[in-house]
């Protein structure tokens, strides 16, 4: 796939009985900044920049709640599984 | 100078924000603070306060951004775009709101000074909790210079960070 022409669209719905508090929030900004691609998060119609600490808190995910994030730009690919293995791991 | 004299006084420097104390009681470095999450700045730079009192007041003007509904955790954006977390105690997300009330909701206005939480501290400790609470620039990258004044006794509304563009 030809980098930045595309981009890397993932579904995960939390199962974590806390949701993404502020530790989990401070962990998947340490994950998403590693990349250069423009990353967001999404649940409902509230979509926020996934490398600010308050815009992953702000969406206020909980148990059962679906999220959506989208990584675009040269790492995308990268930047989607690291994401996904983050997710499965912590929440 | 008559310009260097103003920016002494603190009048016209527009090139620091200085973040108030939400909570009475003694500062320290994040550092100090047994949780790798804040010790090594994961959400932000900033500062500790170790609680005597359980109330955590507006520490700028601002608005609500975050508050979890286990209410151990509330984040404000101040008028000139700082985000700050204010995390009461370690791990006290498992408290589930317990111990803990909240007087504001998220998307409320407030003033330097008004009340946004309350904790039992003797509640909270009984449970065997640190009470240790950071105090975070959440978009610390923002700025040249965070800098936390470490090692005070504070009351409500004291300088507790200055901020440099």
């Amino acid at each position: 796939m030809e980098g930045g022409k595309t981009m890397q669209e993932l579904k995960y719905v939390i199962v974590d009985e806390l949701g993404i508090h502020a530790r989990p929030a401070g962990l998947l900004v340490k994950t998403t900044g590693k990349f250069s691609s423009q990353i967001t998060i999404q649940k409902g119609n509230i979509k926020n920049d996934a490398k600010s600490i308050i815009g992953v808190m702000t969406i206020g995910a909980k148990k059962g709640d679906e999220i959506t994030l989208t990584c675009e730009g040269t790492d995308e690919l990268e930047a989607s599984e690291a994401i996904q293995a983050f997710l499965t791991e912590n929440l | 100078m008559a310009f260097k004299f103003m920016e002494k006084l603190g009048f016209g420097d527009k090139n620091k924000i200085e973040i108030l104390s939400p909570i009475e009681g003694v500062t320290c470095s994040l550092e100090e603070v047994n949780d790798p999450i804040f010790q090594q700045k994961i959400l932000g730079d900033g500062i500790a306060i170790k609680p005597e009192n359980g109330r955590v007041v507006a520490p700028v003007n601002g608005t609500i951004a975050v508050l979890f509904n286990t209410k151990h955790a509330i984040s404000i954006i101040s008028e000139d775009g700082v985000e700050l977390l204010i995390h009461v105690g370690l791990d006290t997300v498992n408290l589930k709101g317990e111990h803990y009330k909240a007087h504001v909701s998220v998307g409320d206005m407030v003033k330097a000074g008004d009340l946004l939480l309350e904790f039992d501290i003797e509640g909270i400790q009984s449970k065997g909790y640190d009470l240790i609470t950071p105090v975070i620039v959440c978009n610390t990258a923002k700025y040249s210079e965070v800098v936390p004044h470490i090692g005070n006794s504070v009351r409500a509304l004291d300088k507790l960070i200055t901020i440099k563009n």
